[in-house]
């Protein structure tokens, strides 16, 4: 028991360490970023870069921009997921196999090997350095197919009674998804929404080729501006941008992990 | 019926995307009305862009029957021409863009640039006669001069003088005087500092051991270069080249002069003793610190320049190209061109005097920037380009990378960097 | 699945099935429009730009029949990659999905502080994937965090992401760290579905608790493990952000992994047509892999949990 415990212990550290030094190593003067060896602790703790995080860059616009646009992906891709996953699931039509196929095909690609024919999509639309790509695209491409199946896999699992009594009760197909269904598939959403923020919320790539203006960017392509006018690196600035996108997801984290793991513990992946 | 409706939206989609391939030809290429301009730049300096955004402003009220609005669109450094790949892929190319001297030979052979020298020659009061023609050279073909180098700063070296003070090193600017500013010189000051110091000795900024065209600041000055002038076979395995970089090889793993690598030391964070880098980051200096700057040293083939460039290019496909490029030669006319000094030393050599540069320079003192950036642009060299460079960096890069172990064999290095290269030269 | 008894029940009452056939596609709709326009019509597109030479400065976009394929059989930069990849994938796999059983395994002990030890385990999941990477890149430096710890031991430590070796293993064990705590909670979910009693009658019997975790626990739970590996091998094709910070590929084309390898080609190169093919070669690779898991999946899951 004791070496169990001795053991988690020691394997804790390289999780949670990297955080710490992140943390402090934002309240150090650049100089001591750097410095061998490393310090635990700020020698001389300097909130200075965080005042810059916000001079440089319109850091608190581009937070917004991806508070935003993560919570609209989130809430999208919970309708589209859910309503998609529960036909799969539940409703027998002609050609569901042959579409559920075609739909799992989004599972295999990588956003790298898109990304051209994507970028002149949405130029041909007129939509680049706007949100739209970044918020259409994870909604109903790529990105929400994982979400879909995690909904398929969980409403297979309703007991099919339920609906029986429902519709005895008179209500349509789609009364009974909105009624019976979708209520009891919450720890199923609970493990999407998680999911769907944390990817729109590190997204990188397709942020890097849609957007152009500072206004517009997202958080993770605004952490690789913090550089001087001739692309040298601000560490410390870098780092507090870093550890100001990084805390707030961590409290919400610590603060409701109990559902956060339950949550997706229940994903219906386990089978 | 619901069958045929998807088939309909799917095969939309796919024509849509084919459709959309080919390249921009589907567009006007005239356009009626004021054009909005777009420019794309690497630098997210406010009061840069502050600078950029008022000449641009007035041009356009001078302008307002062929202009109606001119913007600059900062892409990240790091994935500069990625970015503008893209946009080009993509078929929305910008009108104008800023372009790295690396990639300089490649953009100005793929055709897809515009001929600034007749517009230049023919704009009133534009002295293009004034332009240095050392400083063109590489941004020139066939006669046609296809973009404009609007920065071209000198590669010195910036000292840390209270370091080299506290260990008892002469100074670099005595040495000058004596006529004994050589690598080796540098070389051993930068050790002995580091050791008296605990930092990092002489750092080649940006190298990194990645960007190794930043080397070529070193190995000029031995006579080496990375491949022929004509940039059609590779010359690592030359004899000058094997000396530059054994040089090198020894100050890291033997002398420790240089740093190793996977050590990143900042001279203007206080972390070395000396940096091999452009003069234009002398503003990252806070005065926490004595230092100085000056040109780079000696080598065995004497004295060589190095300069930095950066060009802004016209895109010849645009449908505005020609109102871009008379605005280019607006923005980089005798006034503006001094104006944008106080930033980017200008290829003009009547504006290349302590006067105007110091204006702009005010960290650096007269005597510092007559020896390093007025007497170091004419002649100078540039550093590597090619018109394959991205995948000769690349593929460099990661033969270089045997060298950088304490036991390595320059000579075999050589030649299996040129084994590398040589495809990429040729093709 | 177990749940195919449970199919849809026969319409009755106003339910019609004309109604349910309706519903059935409208729910599918976006989900299924937006495939065809975001995945499969890009998909079709990369095929014909791999058939094509295209240049993007020059303007020129020429057929080329299979010359991008052909030159992808013989160029050995893509033979590193796929070996790269190959690597990585193995690596990852290996050590991620044991890594994740052995936490799980522990935190299902109900020691004092689990739920703690729990929160730290998955909280890297949540923090961007950039920064985790970035602060790893500073702690991997040669005078770096990790050397500067193991010299307090008396160890003169490797320089991590510029040796060969190392390289590869640093960013692998970055990787893990950064998602093992998901696939812990998976395995944490199926290990709490593992009968107590099936346990202890396994253990009555004699067996060793070593033995009865292979011959009892591990068979019941290889649904999981099996689903969690073919995620995790999905994934590992795709990695990209950590090569693009920590080793560039490097040293020499060592951590050059497809996904990287695909954007050098595409982005530093401006090779479209060929990188194109590079991405059709891919999607094939993921494609079986997973078909192939897929299919195994029959043969080799004990039992359903």
């Amino acid at each position: 028991m004791v070496a169990v415990f001795v053991l988690l212990c020691v394997l804790a550290v390289p999780f949670v360490f990297p955080t710490w030094w992140m943390v402090t190593a934002s309240f150090k003067p650049m100089s001591e970023i750097l410095r061998i060896p490393p310090t635990l602790w700020p020698s001389s703790p300097t909130a200075e870069a965080y005042g810059q995080v916000f001079d440089l860059q319109p850091f608190a616009q581009q937070y917004w921009n991806s508070m935003y646009i993560a919570a609209l992906v989130t809430v999208g891709t919970i309708a589209v997921s859910s309503m998609a996953g529960y036909a799969f699931a539940r409703i027998r039509f002609p050609g569901a196999n042959l579409l559920f196929g075609v739909v799992l095909i989004g599972l295999l690609v990588p956003a790298e090997v898109t990304i051209v024919p994507l970028f002149r999509l949405v130029n041909w639309a007129g939509l680049i350095d706007t949100h739209w790509p970044l918020i259409v695209i994870p909604i109903v491409g790529a990105p929400s197919v994982l979400a879909t199946f995690i909904m398929r896999q969980f409403f297979l699992t309703l007991p099919g009674e339920l609906e029986e009594a429902a519709r005895m009760d008179g209500l349509s197909r789609a009364g009974i998804f909105r009624r019976i269904a979708f209520p009891l598939a919450r720890p199923a959403i609970a493990a999407v929404a998680i999911f769907t923020f944390l990817h729109s919320w590190n997204l990188f790539l397709e942020p890097l080729v849609f957007l152009s203006s500072r206004e517009s960017f997202t958080l993770p392509l605004a952490l690789t501006q913090y550089v001087d006018a001739y692309g040298g690196p601000m560490w410390n600035v870098q780092l507090a941008a870093t550890t100001l996108t990084v805390l707030p997801v961590l409290a919400v984290f610590l603060l409701a992990q109990r559902q956060f793991v339950e949550g997706l513990a229940n994903t219906g992946l386990k089978g | 019926m619901k069958h045929r409706t998807l088939l309909a939206a799917g095969l939309t989609a796919v024509a849509l995307t084919l459709t959309a391939c080919g390249g921009g030809d589907g567009e006007d290429s005239t356009s009626d009305g004021p054009a909005d301009l777009r420019m794309t730049v690497w630098t997210s300096d406010e009061a840069q862009l502050a600078l950029f955004q008022e000449i641009a402003d007035a041009y356009v009220a001078e302008h307002s029957d062929t202009v109606s609005g001119i913007s600059f669109e900062t892409l990240p450094f790091e994935d500069y021409t990625t970015g503008i790949t893209t946009q080009i892929a993509g078929g929305n190319p910008p009108d104008l863009a800023w372009i790295f001297e690396s990639s300089a030979p490649e953009f100005v052979a793929s055709g897809a640039l515009l001929d600034l020298r007749p517009v230049l020659e023919e704009t009133d009061g534009y002295d293009a006669g004034d332009l240095e023609p050392d400083a063109l050279r590489l941004w020139e073909s066939d006669g046609g001069l296809y973009a404009y180098p609007f920065s071209n700063s000198p590669f010195g070296v910036f000292v840390n003088t209270d370091q080299l003070t506290a260990a008892g090193q002469p100074l670099p600017a005595d040495l000058i005087a004596a006529g004994d500013w050589t690598w080796d010189r540098a070389a051993e000051i930068a050790a002995a500092t580091a050791q008296t110091s605990g930092k990092a000795g002489l750092v080649v900024r940006d190298f990194d051991f990645a960007l190794w065209e930043n080397l070529g600041t070193i190995w000029s000055s031995f006579g080496a270069r990375p491949w022929s002038e004509d940039g059609s076979s590779c010359e690592f395995t030359s004899p000058e080249m094997i000396d530059a970089l054994t040089w090198i090889h020894d100050q890291i793993f033997t002398t420790g002069a240089l740093p190793g690598p996977g050590t990143t030391a900042d001279f203007f964070a206080g972390d070395a003793a000396m940096t091999v880098t452009q003069i234009s980051r002398a503003s990252a200096l806070d005065g926490s610190f004595g230092w100085d700057l000056v040109p780079l040293p000696d080598g065995p083939e004497g004295h060589i320049n190095v300069i930095g460039q950066a060009g802004i290019g016209v895109f010849a496909d645009g449908p505005n190209a020609d109102v871009a490029a008379d605005f280019l030669a607006y923005f980089t006319n005798p006034e503006n061109a001094e104006r944008l000094a106080a930033y980017f030393p200008p290829p003009r050599t009547s504006l290349l005097n302590a006067e105007t540069l110091q204006g702009a320079n005010a960290k650096l003192t007269a005597e510092q920037l007559q020896a390093v950036v007025i007497d170091g642009i004419p002649g100078a060299v540039t550093k590597p380009a090619h018109a394959n460079f991205a995948q000769l960096q690349a593929a460099i890069r990661a033969e270089l990378d045997a060298l950088w172990t304490a036991d390595a064999d320059v000579t075999a290095v050589a030649e299996s960097v040129c084994a590398a290269a040589e495809p990429l030269l040729a093709g | 699945m177990a749940t195919a008894t449970l199919g849809p029940p026969r319409a009755r009452r106003r339910l019609s099935r004309r109604e349910d056939v309706l519903t059935g596609y409208a729910f599918v709709l976006p989900q299924l429009v937006g495939s065809l326009l975001f995945v499969i019509g890009p998909l079709v597109a990369v095929v014909w730009y791999s058939l094509h030479d295209w240049n993007v400065l020059a303007n020129s976009f020429t057929y080329s029949g299979t010359d991008n394929y052909e030159r992808l059989a013989t160029d050995p930069g893509f033979h590193d990659a796929m070996r790269a990849s190959g690597i990585f994938s193995a690596g990852l796999v290996l050590l991620n999905v044991g890594l994740a059983l052995g936490l799980a395994v522990m935190l299902n002990q109900r020691l004092p502080g689990t739920a703690t030890f729990r929160a730290f385990f998955f909280s890297p999941v949540v923090v961007s994937l950039v920064a985790w990477t970035i602060v790893w890149g500073f702690l991997l430096q040669a005078d770096g965090g990790i050397n500067g710890f193991l010299s307090q031991l008396g160890i003169d430590g490797p320089n991590w992401l510029r040796e060969g070796p190392t390289a590869m293993l640093s960013v692998i064990v970055v990787q893990v760290f950064k998602n093992v705590g998901l696939n812990m909670v998976l395995f944490l979910a199926a290990l709490q579905g593992v009968p107590k009693e099936v346990r202890e009658a396994a253990t009555m019997d004699g067996a060793s608790a070593w033995r009865s975790f292979w011959s009892v626990t591990v068979p019941l739970i290889s649904g999981t493990i099996l689903l969690v590996s073919i995620l995790t091998v999905v994934g590992s094709l795709q990695v990209f952000a950590q090569i693009a910070v920590l080793t560039q590929g490097g040293p020499g084309t060592s951590t050059t992994v497809i996904v990287y390898y695909l954007y050098q080609q595409a982005f530093q190169f401006q090779e479209f047509g060929y990188a194109s093919a590079v991405s059709v070669v891919l999607f094939v690779i993921v494609a079986i892999l997973t078909f192939v898991q897929w299919q195994t999946r029959r043969r080799w899951v004990f039992h359903e949990v």
